[in-house]
């Protein structure tokens, strides 16, 4: 069992990557609340490279931190020590390159709006002009599944179909990066899996860079190109693995093919005893 | 503590600005007094316990009217509530009368009561059956159609079947109507000694207006928010529980 | 089931008659008072004269003029100084405690100082609408605006909104139920408090026209004012309900 190790050796770039640029660079971040005397540590230097068109998952057990990455990566959160960079520039705060889904989506829509308007936030934020919206709605609906429901108030849909919208809505914004909070969480298990395989189909067509938080160590492997183990108290980096399953992945074979087991094998140790 | 001290500012500056404005002449009008003369007049009130008769008088109006409105509209409440067919049809009639404001009634309950306490606890009492009215009705709806089998069962008469079942198990929203026509009660009563009635703290308030003794209708009026305030409080601090041990349910 | 609608339709019809026709033979009959308690037609006569002269609409436009003008400028000064309250963890803090003493305060205990400073007058009797009116919305709207979901306000800052789009697309709207609400009940108590200054400083309406009535013992006219009261209550309460239903009809899409 690798030991909280500060520093862990950065894992290679996937070769699926678009370029083995960086999108997201983390230096020793780290996060604490309180005075300094005894401060609480969540997060304790983090260093990492989120790459180009990669999907990333972190997983790790609940209050690991790893929302708390989650939120420092969108900008919502400041790290106490250490530094975020984008693109090479540092995070001064939230921005609509960087989408975030999060894990609640009820509370994430805009209830006196449509499915549609919704979606259409986003494209007013970008000042796109109204003219446009309809169209733009509409294929966006079209790829997350969910025409026909364009009319509709999020009170009517059911929760898969709410996390879609919200997916559509953060698509909206023509992210450079899109990172998800335990998107699928709360959803039973049917729609977990027909959401994951959108996801990485959107993903694939894309190129899209995507950080993704699971405490579900079996939906990181069969999402990511790279998975992160953390530990708790304080969060940190307990081991990295790159995934060398093929793609395009599939629920019933990617699942039984044994390094997938491997990995599954490997990882799931290292969650229990933490 | 911070909270405390910013919440205080406010209150503090106004009457520290009001004192210096009107002693300095800054501030000359005849429709207002000195804090430090509204603080005499106020003392003056309670010491000659006019200030406390008055405050009584309103209360008794008050608690007549509240008493009342308890008793009508948590019976009305609960045959209205257990029958759903007497409701669709006594309910619009009772409904007709919803938009009339209580104060309405004031000439009416003067002209069959005439001046005094029966006339202000007759509008109070009006006023206040109608939050308890409604909340009985949808207390009673609520309960457990279980409770209601048992109480089939075991052959309980009307009575008993309120007393043992209904009451108890409706008590925590029935709870809440009450407490809403408490906020009432002491509005109402005010309201009518203000206008017509020559009793209680509504009407030391207009007759200080009348006699031009400003500093005393401030003192007044202070004392009634204080009055009102307190007894907010007081009801914020009421426990569910209490009225359900009073009305001898096993806790 | 449509059938027994309609036969509970007609049961409330019918005992609503029953209970107006069993009045007016009592009455008729002076087994009740008819001076307290006049027979309906006559009081529905006198109503039906006041009509025709005129005076009706004569009361009815002043009390409800007095009405609509105290309740809207409550409300807009509920409304906004509420979306500055609520939105602000200051403004909260420094008011609050001085709010929470003035609120219990009955608005018709403020006639006396109104009366002091305005005299008997209209403008008396919209201030002191107002300053009862305005609780309701003012309170309501500084928790509507003070509770918008913090997932919205991350998002407003995610897609980098201004603060002004994010009041228009989403405080306002988020805010917009408990408003109403409060809104709602600040219509009832302008109509109340119409009524009470009308009767304490004897000014035109529906409110004085009842006042003289008792004074002059005809009582006809006091219930013929009471029915106008009702009427204006209902039909005011009513409308706002139905822009209520309108304005929030994504919480019910399916009915």
């Amino acid at each position: 069992m690798s030991a909280g190790a500060a520093r862990v050796v950065a894992t290679p770039a996937p070769a699926s990557a678009a370029s083995a640029r960086a999108a997201l660079e983390l230096r020793g971040v780290g996060l604490a609340f309180g005075s300094s005397a005894d401060a609480r540590k969540i997060l304790d230097d983090i260093t990492f490279d989120v790459f180009q068109g990669e999907i990333l998952c972190l997983v790790g057990p609940s209050g690991c931190g790893k929302t708390t990455i989650l939120r420092l990566l969108s900008g919502l959160l400041q790290p106490s020590s250490g530094e975020i960079r984008f693109e090479g520039a540092a995070i001064a705060g939230p921005s609509r390159s960087r989408a975030i889904v999060f894990q609640d989506y009820s509370n994430a829509l805009l209830p006196w709006r449509t499915v549609a308007g919704n979606v259409a936030l986003s494209l007013e934020a970008r000042k796109v002009p109204p003219q446009s919206h309809g169209e733009i709605v509409s294929a966006l609906l079209k790829k997350m599944n969910l025409q026909g429901a364009a009319g509709q108030y999020p009170s009517q849909l059911s929760g898969g179909m709410q996390q879609r919208v919200q997916i559509a809505r953060c698509l909206a914004q023509q992210p450079k990066i899109l990172l998800m909070d335990e998107p699928f969480g709360a959803l039973d298990a049917m729609t977990r899996q027909a959401l994951q395989d959108e996801l990485l189909q959107l993903a694939a067509e894309q190129k899209m860079t995507v950080v993704f938080i699971t405490h579900d160590l079996e939906e990181a492997i069969y999402l990511g190109d790279r998975v992160f183990v953390l530990g708790s108290n304080p969060g940190r980096i307990i081991e990295q693995i790159k995934v060398d399953l093929p793609r395009p992945r599939s629920q019933l074979e990617t699942r039984e093919d044994w390094r997938f087991l491997a990995h599954r094998h490997r990882l799931f140790g290292l969650l229990q005893g933490h | 503590m911070q909270r405390f001290v910013r919440g205080a500012m406010l209150p503090v500056l106004i009457v520290l600005l009001w004192e210096v404005s009107s002693r300095t002449g800054l501030l000359q009008f005849e429709s207002l007094s000195r804090p430090s003369d509204i603080l005499a007049a106020g003392l003056g009130g309670l010491a000659d316990g006019s200030t406390l008769l008055a405050t009584w008088q309103t209360f008794e109006a008050a608690l007549f009217g509240l008493l009342l409105a308890i008793l009508v509209g948590i019976l009305a409440g609960t045959i209205l509530g257990l029958s759903a067919t007497t409701e669709r049809i006594v309910g619009p009639t009772i409904e007709a009368f919803r938009p009339i404001p209580a104060v309405a009634f004031i000439p009416l309950s003067l002209l069959l009561f005439g001046f005094g306490l029966p006339m202000e606890g007759m509008i109070v009492t009006y006023a206040c059956v109608w939050p308890i009215l409604l909340g009985t009705i949808h207390a009673v709806r609520g309960i457990e159609p279980r409770l209601n089998e048992v109480a089939r069962v075991l052959e309980l008469s009307f009575a008993a079947r309120m007393w043992k079942i209904i009451l108890p198990a409706a008590l925590a929203r029935i709870n809440v109507g009450i407490r809403v026509a408490v906020g009432f009660a002491l509005v109402v009563a005010v309201t009518v000694e203000i206008i017509v009635n020559p009793r209680g703290l509504g009407y030391s308030l207009i007759l200080a207006q009348q006699s031009l003794r400003v500093d005393l209708m401030y003192a007044q009026l202070l004392w009634l928010s204080f009055v009102g305030y307190a007894i907010n409080a007081a009801l914020r601090n009421v426990k569910v529980s209490q009225p359900a041990l009073l009305v001898g349910a096993r806790p | 089931m449509k059938q027994r609608a309609v036969l509970l339709n007609l049961g409330a019809l019918a005992f609503a008659a029953g209970i107006l026709a069993s009045w007016q033979i009592l009455s008729d009959a002076r087994v009740i008072s008819p001076i307290f308690f006049p027979p309906p037609s006559r009081a529905l006569s006198e109503l039906w004269a006041r009509f025709a002269d005129g005076s009706a609409w004569t009361s009815i436009q002043a009390t409800s003029t007095r009405m609509f003008v105290g309740w809207c400028c409550a409300s807009l000064l509920g409304i906004v100084l509420g979306a500055a309250i609520g939105s602000s963890r200051l403004a909260r803090d420094y008011l609050e405690p001085t709010l929470e003493f003035v609120r219990p305060l009955p608005a018709s205990a403020i006639i006396p100082i109104a009366i002091l400073f305005l005299g008997l007058s209209n403008s008396m009797s919209v201030a002191v609408i107002s300053f009862g009116a305005i609780w309701p919305v003012l309170l309501s709207s500084v928790y509507g605006f003070g509770s918008i979901n913090n997932r919205l306000q991350e998002i407003s800052a995610v897609l980098g909104l201004t603060r002004r789009e994010f009041l228009r697309k989403i405080a306002i709207p988020s805010a917009m139920p408990d408003v109403l609400a409060g809104v709602r009940v600040s219509l009832a108590i302008s109509l109340i408090l119409a009524v009470v200054t009308e009767m304490q400083a004897s000014l035109p309406g529906i409110g004085r026209d009842i006042f003289l009535a008792q004074r002059s013992f005809r009582s006809p006219d006091l219930y013929a004012g009471l029915i106008l009261l009702g009427v204006i209550g209902f039909i005011v309460n009513f409308a706002l309900a139905a822009f209520e239903k309108h304005a929030l009809r994504w919480r019910n899409p399916y009915s």
